[in-house]
């Protein structure tokens, strides 16, 4: 029985690599995308349970992203989960009127600390 | 007057009215005969040169035993006109005075002239300010020459009607030219130019500029200008004062580069470290599980992750000093197919077309192999970069060639991507200048520029917005 699922957005094939396997191995189904574009396409189609979202992408960059899904009825609600490796970027996307994202953290990623954050988010939300 | 002058000279009796103002007008007067003696003075001339009525006019001023050469009271004895000279001569107390001389003759009833008045202002003062003006112009002349910036003097229409040594000495003696075509090669005048703006509304302006050289290098200035009026108060001039800040500009520009090195590097460090904990999580959950697969795919990340810090750390060390290059005998080929290797998989994943085209027989060249292995993966993964990010053309493709001639190998990278405006192509090679916003460290075509230069060779572009790019890399076979 999987625990929920989760979209992985983030340019780098490495990270969404570990990030998916990581997810699976405890107990996640997953989705991955490698473009903010094709990120937003899948969170319409499957509506996932979280996204984690990388901030510097090409193509459509994670701020956007992040402004999209919650400025998009049917996905403001889920929850987001930001992992930058730009530290800068915590500013403008709290910055931003529509509600902050639900967790936040700076690469490199701690795994154990990833996992806990996403599990009480999932388990509160 | 019916009496003889020269008589009523001599009695001296009688003050007359004229005689009231003979001895109180402010100047030297004295009337002298044939002979320059003296025949009568006035108070003034009495008080400084003492009642020495009787002798000789050269022995009172200047203490001289005979006459002068130059006497404007011979002239008139001998022309009747009134004559003009600069004297100077000395008190009866010992003291200099300058005096400006008017000789004027006079007549007896016959018409002959029988005495020369002479009249003598003290023009000490005047002499002692004329000469502190002449030493302050001069002191500005020489300010305005010697002073360490270029200073221009312009009319309305930005002739330069003067300039000083600084200038002319970068600048070329260019007066009577426009100063846009001086400074800029323009054919007219620059947008917010500070000079227009000082004859406009007669206000101090400042900018900072940056102008060409006549042997053709880029100067940064600051420039002020200041308006220069005429007498009604019009300004008519406007002179531009403009100090050098090449130098200032270049540390400044180093600073800023370390900073945003040290940015730039812990941004770079942060993805590689996220990268290496993911491989290491798919090896250590892989021999957890006893999966192969996973431990293998783990260290690819890990050797792929090791591998770009290490040219990080390289693009670094060439940053961070002159490195030279380590020579060694490069195969042309070998060279290319290994780094055309490393692209094969971004090609593919990226799903554009790779194309290489790399001569059979080619002689290996003096050259730095790492070095030019990093340059090239850098060049081309640029092309990719500009193939990935351009969403208009359906199919992208980068061309990789390499030949050779008598005295060079050719490296041409050349791709149908988003191309570049001619801002991104001249700044193309500047440190920290990245038109991928933060995807680049704007380091790795600084660097790739620095490694050609280094190796006597040269990185040239051709590209344009919306159709694509070509790098040409020339290297010296021979190191030179």
């Amino acid at each position: 029985m999987s625990k929920g699922r989760i979209l992985v957005i983030d340019d780098e094939p490495d990270i969404v690599d570990f990030l998916t396997t990581l997810f699976r191995d405890h107990g996640f189904e997953t989705l991955s995308a490698y473009d903010g574009e094709a990120g937003m396409e899948l969170a319409r189609q499957y509506a996932p349970d979280l996204i984690t979202l990388d901030i510097t992408m090409p193509k459509k960059s994670g701020v956007a992203v992040f402004r999209d899904l919650r400025s998009d009825p049917k996905l403001s609600r889920v929850p987001v989960y930001i992992i930058t490796g730009v530290n800068e970027f915590r500013q403008l996307v709290y910055s931003r009127s529509s509600l902050p994202p639900e967790g936040y953290m700076e690469k490199p990623i701690d795994p154990e600390a990833l996992l806990r954050d996403i599990e009480t988010i999932l388990k509160n939300h | 007057m019916s009496e003889p002058l020269a008589l009523k000279i001599q009695e001296e009796t009688v003050p007359l009215p004229y005689e009231v103002l003979f001895n109180e007008v402010p100047c030297y007067i004295s009337i002298q005969d044939r002979e320059y003696r003296i025949l009568k003075t006035n108070r003034r001339f009495r008080e400084s040169f003492g009642s020495k009525q009787g002798s000789y006019c050269y022995q009172i001023y200047k203490d001289r035993q005979e006459k002068c050469p130059v006497c404007p009271v011979e002239k008139t004895f001998i022309d009747g006109q009134s004559h003009m000279s600069e004297e100077t001569w000395t008190r009866q107390d010992g003291s200099l005075v300058q005096v400006i001389v008017y000789t004027t003759p006079i007549y007896n009833d016959e018409h002959e002239i029988i005495a020369v008045m002479e009249m003598s202002t003290d023009i000490t003062e005047v002499k002692h300010l004329q000469t502190k003006l002449r030493a302050s112009q001069e002191r500005l002349a020489y300010l305005f020459e010697e002073v360490p910036c270029y200073i221009s003097i312009q009319d309305k229409n930005f002739r330069i009607v003067r300039a000083n040594r600084k200038f002319k000495e970068d600048f070329g003696d260019q007066v009577g030219d426009y100063c846009f075509s001086v400074y800029k090669h323009r054919d007219e005048e620059c947008l917010n130019c500070p000079v227009a703006a000082t004859f406009s509304d007669g206000q101090v302006h400042t900018s900072e500029e940056v102008v060409t050289s006549k042997s053709g290098e880029s100067i940064h200035v600051l420039v002020s200008t200041a308006p220069i009026r005429n007498a009604h108060g019009e300004i008519t001039r406007v002179m531009e004062m403009s100090t050098n800040i090449t130098e200032i500009r270049r540390l400044q520009s180093q600073l800023e580069s370390l900073g945003m090195l040290v940015g730039s590097i812990s941004h770079g460090i942060k993805g590689l470290l996220t990268g290496l904990d993911g491989g290491a999580y798919f090896m250590k959950s892989g021999l957890e599980k006893d999966e192969m697969e996973r431990v293998r795919k783990g260290w690819a990340i890990m050797e792929r992750n090791i591998s770009k810090i290490r040219s990080m750390v390289l693009d670094v060390l060439y940053y961070a000093k002159d490195r030279e290059p380590v020579w060694e005998s490069v195969q042309p080929r070998e060279l290319a197919e290994s780094v055309a290797k490393i692209l094969d998989s971004k090609a593919e994943k990226l799903g554009i077309a790779f194309r290489k085209n790399l001569e059979e027989e080619m002689r290996p060249f003096d050259g730095d192999a790492k070095a030019l292995h990093s340059m090239l993966v850098n060049v081309l993964e640029n092309s990719f970069d500009a193939c990935r990010t351009d969403k208009v053309k359906p199919d992208h493709a980068v061309h990789f060639r390499v030949w050779e001639t008598m005295e060079h190998v050719f490296f041409e990278i050349q791709d149908n991507g988003i191309g570049m405006d001619q801002e991104t192509r001249e700044k193309l090679f500047c440190m920290f200048f990245s038109s991928k916003g933060m995807e680049g460290t704007g380091l790795g075509l600084f660097v790739a520029n620095k490694i050609v230069t280094k190796h006597g060779g040269k990185i040239s572009v051709e590209s344009s917005l919306g159709k694509g790019s070509r790098f040409l890399i020339r290297i010296p076979i021979t190191k030179q």
